[in-house]
């Protein structure tokens, strides 16, 4: 996720330099704790990926070549339990401009196999697509995630980032583990754009880094089950995410369609859950959202939305094709939504395939269809190509 | 003559399968001496999943000339899908893929040294305990 307050145009400017000197300064002073292990050095990971999209004459998105996103992150381990998740990232922007952000700062204690704790700023972890893949897309099949999971300024609706602290862990049982994520942190905040000359304005959600803008924490949590035996690689969960999210509209939300008077207020109160299915060379993933927001400062009172997709995809030696539907009905009277630039509903059907040329490069192609529904903004339907190289290392 | 090539054919497949067998069971999970895991606790070992053998933190060693043996016998994987997990396990959670050795010998001296340490071998196995 990158907001409009940290892109910067190619050139050493202070945040950049403050995140090489991080990176930089960490591989430096954590290698000889690392040789001490024998664990030759701390590893740098990383993800890249290059593409090209073009979409139906209906469409806004950008078309032609593109550079998608180039990923690094450190996982140094400073003794037995205290241990660091550090990722940067460098991206385009819809706008062409590169954007860098410290996507992941997180340090941990491992008090047990069934135990760690982290504190700092993490991939929220609802679901499993947004903790799984994020931005390693060389680790799934698609070119694009579903879009209502997609980063904040980038077609999600969801807090993909948190800034707080997160359990996590796994208990053994009988026949397969408990999984747990409970994490509490900064509650986001909508943040209207900053386009004056615009004749309509949305927004989009800030994960509130510095601090909360509301003083109301978000919190959450993702339990799950992964069965072994005959039903090894099936992982099933249950999530939930409650918070307040206040959008900073104020005199501007007469420029939002359908958007009450703000700045408005919303009680965020998100359920679901997921299916997962990793073995035999298949792969099925589905995800369900269920919204029961609560306006809190206008008359609107409850409303309720729903987002949902699956994908299933099978291994073909190199060859892994897939489909994948999402099915996304906001509720056009919910001020979350209408304030947000991709809160509108739609649906969306997607068929392709990823060939991998060898286990850590890929090359993968999408076809979508697109249909979003009228409410406060205008119909709209289109298809688009993308093509995706992505690389691991 | 059908049934003689017929029988040469099983007797060839027969004996590839034993030696294929043979060789992936040669392979041998060890620990340093004072560090105990049951068989059972192999798997999560290997995959990140168990991460301490009482207050001792595990650090296992990938044996780079018993890997495809050990994982075949072991984890019912390939490398590609070994590694695959790994990049997963590392992205998610933030753990490093194991360090690998070169050679049975290697291995074998870096887990006598290594409190904690965690390996196989298709070799001696002198001085280690040897996880049954």
């Amino acid at each position: 996720m990158v907001t409009a307050k940290y892109v910067c145009l190619v050139q050493i400017t202070p945040d950049r330099l403050f995140l090489l000197l991080v990176l930089l300064i960490v591989s430096t002073v954590l290698t000889p704790t690392a040789h001490a292990q024998d664990t030759d050095g701390i590893p740098l990971h990383g993800f890249a990926d290059v593409g090209f999209s073009t979409h139906s004459s209906e469409s806004n998105d950008p078309k032609g070549f593109n550079v998608g996103s180039l990923d690094f992150y450190l996982t140094p381990q400073f003794n037995d339990r205290v241990k660091g998740l550090i990722e940067i990232i460098f991206e385009t922007t819809p706008e062409g401009e590169i954007a860098t952000d410290l996507e992941r700062m997180q340090m941990g204690y491992t008090f047990s196999d069934a135990a760690t704790a982290w504190a700092g700023r993490f991939h929220t972890p609802y679901g499993y697509w947004n903790t799984g893949f994020h931005h390693g897309a060389q680790m799934q099949t698609s070119v694009a995630r579903p879009r209502f999971l997609d980063f904040e300024d980038k077609g999600g609706i969801l807090p993909a980032h948190m800034v707080g602290m997160l359990g996590t862990g796994k208990v053994r049982m009988s026949e397969g583990k408990l999984t747990y994520d409970i994490f509490t942190g900064n509650g986001p905040q909508v943040v209207m754009g900053e386009d004056a000359t615009s004749t309509q304005d949305y927004g989009t959600l800030s994960i509130n880094a510095a601090g909360d803008d509301n003083r109301k924490a978000m919190s959450g949590l993702n339990i799950g089950y992964e069965a072994s035996g005959n039903l090894d690689g099936l992982r099933l969960a249950v999530h939930m995410i409650r918070g307040e999210v206040t959008d900073d509209s104020g005199a501007t939300s007469a420029l939002t369609p359908g958007l009450a008077a703000g700045p408005n207020n919303t009680e965020l109160n998100i359920s679901g859950g997921s299916i997962m299915y990793f073995e035999n060379d298949w792969e099925i993933l589905s995800e369900f959202y269920i919204f029961n927001n609560t306006d809190k400062s206008g008359t609107t009172g409850k409303n309720r939305s729903t987002a949902s997709y699956i994908q299933i995809g099978k291994s073909f030696s190199s060859w892994t094709p897939f489909v994948r539907k999402e099915v996304v009905v906001l509720n056009q009277s919910d001020n979350y939504f209408t304030a947000q630039a991709n809160g509108q509903s739609y649906n969306r059907e997607a068929a392709g395939f990823k060939y991998d040329l060898n286990p850590k490069a890929s090359i993968k192609l999408e076809l979508q269809n697109s249909d979003f529904a009228a409410g406060n903004r205008p119909a709209s339907s289109y298809r688009s190509l993308l093509l995706q190289h992505a690389i691991r290392f | 003559m059908k049934s003689k090539i017929l029988g040469l054919l099983s007797v060839t497949v027969l004996a590839l399968a034993s030696f294929q067998s043979a060789i992936a069971g040669d392979v041998v999970v060890i620990s340093n001496k004072g560090t105990t895991i049951s068989a059972s606790e192999v798997r999560d070992v290997f995959l990140g999943e168990k991460q301490f053998a009482g207050d001792t933190k595990i650090i296992v060693i990938d044996n780079k000339s018993a890997q495809k043996n050990f994982l075949q016998k072991y984890l019912k994987v390939n490398v590609t899908k070994y590694k695959n997990i790994w990049t997963k396990k590392s992205f998610r959670d933030g753990l490093n893929p194991p360090a690998s050795k070169a050679s049975d010998a290697a291995t074998l001296e870096y887990v006598k040294q290594t409190p904690g340490a965690v390996s196989y071998v298709s070799g001696s196995t002198s001085g280690v305990n040897v996880v049954k």
